[in-house]
């Protein structure tokens, strides 16, 4: 009797060992190429190779004083910015209407704006190209932002659908019996409510704007070459650790806008 | 706060006595289900209305109604005589208390309250004047900077009423607004409330299927059925002179005892006499007060029972005695020194107290 419950206690432990085991083999695999590129930037040599030898923030100066570079970083913040207002401006208001739209058809839009995410974004890229072309449009930032738009609308969508569907129905009725008008109660009660799922589904959209390839390839303008597009055509024509430094500001501004989401909302509240 | 305004309406308005709810058949339907069946119903300047039922009779449907959530189909409600039905649920002066109360979390006990007050656009010194008067007023001065979650289920229940009776409603409506609080915690507010509207003279319309919070709340009570009113009465009425088994069986603990009546008279087993104006197969009405036991021993009695198990209930016993295998009765008495001695598995013999407290029902 007493062994066997020890033997299962001993069971207990090892498989408890196993699961942190695995969490740190998969947290290692996600962190450590970034950890790598970040180091490798520091390298002194001209092109990227670990072990890096010496420390200069030399490729940083570098990358910062080619206008190709920011002016591409700046258009690829714009593009984030761009798609980031786009999906918020159509996405929250759809996402209300799925859910608490009495019509038919409600459900059917809900997965309709999830299509443009599940098609490839070559395909999407491509598409948009020919047809903006059949109608004289060229590729252009306005067309990168908006096929980018309709790309990661659903996240948007999804994200505030789903805190909107916990939302408790009641507290809009509650501000309507309190004498609010449908426009003062969305204004005051609504939208606070769903400010951490719409910050959440906008952290996602502006990085989605900031460093897509797939769709970008298709639609960016030729004055305006977002990041990503110099980034491929660097890493395609010289092997130097300039592209680990502009990668490593990319993490940074990652980081950045983590920071500022946990400083604010708190990072717990985005999940809710 | 509601007095001074009250009073104004009963020197200049209408007569004394004039309904200030006035439903009249009012019906609502889902789909193929009627959840309300031509109900009508008054609620006078300044009382305590209970909508009593059990869940799916329509209370909550016809309150929802009063508060402008639903239209109902057919039927008209007016409040102080006008027709409510074109008005917006945010024009009408009725304030509702949900049974979740519906606080917002993101707003402070001060900003609830005040809510109200500053959709409609009042100065901002004239709000916290009053949203210092209502917390006053529910006991929660000192609370204005705290979170809904900061609070106990009894405080939300106070910001709650806090935040409506600031805006003065005509009518107040209340939605089980005790379900989620712990049961000795209940017994406190009903009474607590129940004074607050009463001080306050203000109009309350309330939902509840708990008939000891009915009894304890109300100055009418409205028992629903089916998307009816069955009766409508005094606390005292409804429990005494239940008008069917129905609301017997729903206002207070009953025993049903199956009989005859012949010639205007139904005996019971004990040998005493139930009158009524029945004839036939009837069905009598005996509360578990009206019992009286004693031990059998000893004594031939023509009514007798096997006491299957009894229970404290504070100063009372309660004893569920068996008749024979298909009927059983429920009996109580101050545990004084002559049932005490009672204990399960003894024979007692049963008799009325009050035959004139029994109430006669057709068997249907």
């Amino acid at each position: 009797m007493m062994a066997s419950y020890r033997r299962a206690e001993l069971l207990d432990r090892l498989g408890i060992g196993v699961i942190v085991a695995l969490a740190v083999i998969a947290l290692a695999l996600l962190l450590l190429p970034a950890v790598i590129v970040v180091v490798m930037s520091f390298d002194t040599r001209g092109y990227i190779s670990f072990p890096p030898q010496g420390f200069t923030l030399d490729w940083y100066y570098k990358v910062f004083n080619q206008p190709v570079l920011v002016n591409a970083m700046l258009t690829s913040i714009k593009v984030g910015i761009y798609v980031t207002l786009l999906c918020i401006a159509f996405g929250v208001p759809t996402a209300l209407a799925c859910v608490r739209g009495d019509f038919r058809g409600a459900t059917a839009l809900s997965v309709f704006v999830l299509i443009p995410h599940m098609v490839p974004g070559i395909v999407l890229g491509v598409a948009v190209l020919f047809t903006g072309a059949l109608f004289g449009i060229g590729p252009s930032i306005w067309l990168q932002s908006i096929t980018l738009a309709t790309y990661v609308m659903a996240v948007m969508v999804r994200t505030v659908m789903a805190r909107l569907q916990r939302l408790d129905p009641l507290l809009e009725q509650a501000s309507a019996n309190l004498g609010a008008t449908r426009w003062q109660t969305f204004r005051t009660v609504t939208l606070p409510l769903l400010l951490p799922a719409i910050l959440a589904g906008a952290v996602f959209t502006f990085i989605e704007g900031f460093d897509n390839l797939s769709v970008t390839i298709f639609t960016h303008g030729y004055r305006d070459r977002p990041l990503p597009i110099e980034l491929l055509a660097i890493v395609q024509n010289t092997n130097s650790p300039l592209v680990a430094a502009v990668s490593s500001v990319q993490i940074l501004l990652a980081m950045l806008a983590l920071g500022i989401i946990s400083l604010t909302i708190g990072l717990d509240r985005v999940n809710e | 706060m509601n007095v001074a305004s009250n009073v104004l309406d009963m020197t200049t308005g209408a007569a004394r006595g004039a309904p200030v709810v006035d439903i009249r058949g009012a019906v609502k339907r889902f789909a193929d289900l009627t959840v309300l069946d031509h109900c009508s119903l008054t609620a006078q300047e300044g009382e305590i209305l209970t909508l009593l039922g059990p869940s799916g009779c329509g209370k909550t449907t016809l309150l929802r109604c009063i508060a402008g959530f639903l239209t109902p189909d057919a039927g008209e409600i007016l409040i102080d005589g006008q027709d409510t039905i074109p008005i917006p649920v945010n024009r009408r002066s009725v304030g509702v208390v949900f049974q979740s109360y519906a606080l917002f979390p993101h707003l402070t006990v001060a900003r609830n309250v005040a809510y109200g007050l500053r959709m409609r656009g009042m100065a901002a010194s004239e709000i916290d004047k009053r949203v210092a008067t209502a917390l006053a007023t529910v006991s929660l001065t000192g609370f204005e900077a705290r979170y809904p979650s900061q609070l106990s289920g009894g405080q939300q229940q106070r910001v709650a009423i806090a935040r409506v009776l600031v805006l003065e409603p005509r009518v107040l409506l209340l939605d089980e607004p005790f379900n989620a609080l712990d049961a000795k915690l209940r017994g406190t507010m009903q009474m607590e409330l129940r004074q607050l509207i009463k001080r306050l003279g203000i109009t309350a319309i309330f939902v509840t299927h708990d008939q000891e919070e009915a009894l304890t709340m109300s100055d009418r009570i409205a028992v629903m059925r089916a998307g009816k009113i069955e009766q409508l009465g005094t606390p005292e009425e409804i429990f005494d002179r239940p008008r069917s088994a129905y609301v017997a069986d729903f206002v207070g603990a009953s025993n049903f005892w199956d009989g005859f009546a012949n010639g205007g008279r139904v005996v019971l087993p004990d040998g005493q006499t139930v009158t009524t104006s029945l004839s036939g197969e009837v069905r009598v009405m005996i509360r578990p007060h009206n019992l009286a036991l004693r031990p059998a021993a000893g004594q031939s009695s023509s009514w007798t029972g096997l006491i299957r198990f009894r229970r404290h209930v504070g100063a009372l016993m309660e004893y569920e005695i068996e008749l024979d295998a298909e009927h059983s009765l429920r009996a109580v008495a101050l545990r004084d020194g002559s049932v005490s001695s009672l204990a399960s598995g003894d024979t007692v013999s049963l008799s009325l107290r009050d035959p004139a407290a029994c109430i006669v029902f057709p068997r249907s």
